[in-house]
């Protein structure tokens, strides 16, 4: 390989409700960008490109990523690459970023994703309209009723009870609680989770990501040209995208992430990760719904079939676990679209250069693993491994 | 409490999307009541509904089957909250095999007690068996299966 891509600055913003959100979107861009190029310790003049997405439908314009850049105020002349791949967008702009870096046709790239759920107030009439037409569509689906499918046939072919499925979320608030950038900031009881309001059977509205309004940066650079730079870089050590048929009947078994479990064998392979569970010292991964973060850790060699609310309840994936998962809340409490997506990756990455919020940095963290996904019937998976690449200068 | 401008933007737009000669074939066998899939050469595996290309192996998928209006439900969910613009709730989606058919077909399912709300799944369990139901009136669109709904012989 050419050359080596690391991320070398993250920026987070405070997240809110859209209804309490005082700052518009190119505001939200903003602050993400320049706490990402303070936290590299750089300035715009250094960058010389930008990778940034929206999603069709979404922002009431289809050139949202377009004219967002260009009010940045980074200047005149950085190349503009804009990704539309729906709900995996956010996941998918450092996997094109670093394509970038490691080919050599750039040094220093700006991932950037903004707010993209926060204006649109019939959100699943505009996911529905992303469900396939002609054929899917008019059957009437949102996100929450497409990630329910696979609740329920994980939950029939492993027993679970709904119970089960709150025990996710309880753990995935507490989390929150820590995280000074979560949405929902307050913990809840399997109780509360089980006996909220019905939204597609199985999952009740806690069991589901709330809708929120932040924004992520980070800098992809050239890992091996860092001296002007202050942070500890977060070498990108493999990284993989892989997809699913469009029809969500082409899914071949709801019940188990087929797909996530195939690119995780790839990704697995490029990092030489030969023990997953042993391997990373903290996960981040994208799991909106209650159901999704079991089964991700299942198809992610985490935990065994139909183990992975064990695992959870086990404290494991809790902060002083063996194996600390979305400590950060992960999207079930925060999730304000292409930044929502991008922020696993903003978080795995700041926890190996150490610099996570205080609240929740994994001590002496040194190997993570961020995953995205996506698209209909969340067709799309993304996964990338970071590698704490301690400076020599330091 | 802070106050958040907003200003509203608006957009009803219309699409005429071409289906192509594959699903123009899936279509008018739904009006004939006839649910046709098609099958790839390479690997055997049998799509409904249709499509021109295996995704798994490139090769064209230019031999058509008929498959019976029946199977099993594989997987459903019940719609208690709709959107804008969607059906009204409470209505169930799930994920059919029709016999001989290698994807599932997503459709609507009747027959579920929604009035208890938690025996949905040991009302309708992983393969239980589920028959088309046409409508009336078909005009070549997916709708014309109204639903399945139990086959409880």
């Amino acid at each position: 390989m050419p050359y080596r891509a690391a991320v070398v600055g993250a920026g987070i913003t405070d997240a809110t409700s859209p209804r309490k959100q005082q700052l518009s979107a190119v505001e939200l861009c903003q602050q993400a960008t320049w706490a990402a190029l303070d936290h590299a310790g750089t300035t715009p003049d250094t960058l010389d490109g930008v990778v940034v997405g929206n999603i069709d439908g979404f922002e009431g314009t289809v050139l949202g990523a377009r004219n967002l850049t260009r009010a940045l105020g980074l200047g005149a002349d950085l190349p503009v690459t804009i990704i539309n791949t729906g709900g995996t967008t956010g996941g998918n702009l450092m996997q094109v970023a670093a394509r970038m870096v490691r080919s050599g046709s750039h040094a220093r790239v700006l991932c950037l994703g903004g707010p993209t759920f926060f204006g649109v107030r019939d959100l699943q009439s505009a996911i529905n309209t992303n469900s396939p037409m002609i054929i899917e569509q008019p059957l009437g689906m949102g996100a929450y009723h497409m990630g329910a499918f696979a609740a329920n046939a994980y939950r029939q072919r492993y027993g679970l009870t709904p119970e089960d499925l709150a025990a996710v979320v309880v753990a995935d608030h507490e989390k929150a609680s820590r995280n000074p950038h979560a949405h929902l900031r307050y913990t809840v009881t399997e109780d509360e989770v089980v006996n909220g309001r019905p939204l597609s059977s199985p999952l009740t509205q806690p069991m589901v990501c709330p809708v929120s309004a932040a924004a992520v940066a980070m800098i992809v650079a050239d890992a091996d040209d860092v001296d002007d730079l202050r942070s500890t870089p977060a070498l990108i050590r493999a990284m993989g995208m892989s997809s699913d048929p469009y029809l969500g009947g082409g899914k071949g078994d709801f019940a188990e992430m087929q797909n996530l479990a195939t690119l995780a064998r790839r990704v697995y392979a490029l990092a030489d990760v030969r023990d997953p569970a042993a391997e990373f010292d903290v996960v981040e991964i994208f799991a909106p719904y209650a159901h999704m973060q079991p089964m991700q850790l299942e198809a992610l060699q985490l935990a065994p079939p139909g183990g992975g609310v064990e695992l959870i309840r086990s404290g494991a994936t809790s902060a002083g676990g063996s194996l600390p998962t979305n400590l950060s809340g992960g999207p079930k409490c925060t999730n304000a679209g292409v930044a929502g997506e991008l922020a696993p990756y903003a978080y795995a990455a700041l926890q190996v250069m150490g610099a996570a919020p205080e609240p929740i940095q994994v001590p002496g963290a040194r190997r993570a693993l961020a995953h995205g996904t996506g698209g209909t019937f969340f067709q799309f998976e993304n996964l990338a491994i970071f590698e704490a690449l301690p400076r020599s200068d330091a | 409490m802070t106050t958040t401008p907003t200003q509203a933007v608006h957009w009803d737009l219309h699409y005429d999307i071409h289906l192509g000669a594959t699903w123009s074939r899936f279509m008018d066998g739904l009006r004939d009541r006839k649910i046709l899939a098609n099958v790839c050469p390479s690997c055997d595996r049998v799509f409904v509904p249709p499509q021109a290309y295996c995704e798994s192996c490139f090769e064209r998928t230019d031999r058509w089957v008929e498959l019976p209006p029946e199977g099993s439900l594989e997987v459903f969910t019940v719609a208690w909250h709709g959107f804008r613009g969607g059906p009204t709730p409470p209505y169930a989606i799930g994920g059919i095999r029709l016999d001989g058919a290698s994807t599932l077909l997503m459709h609507w399912v009747i027959g579920l007690d929604f009035t208890e709300p938690t025996t949905l799944l040991a009302q309708l369990p992983a393969g239980s068996r589920v028959r088309a139901v046409w409508a009336p009136q078909r005009t070549g669109q997916i709708l014309d299966i109204a639903h399945f709904e139990p086959d409880r012989d």
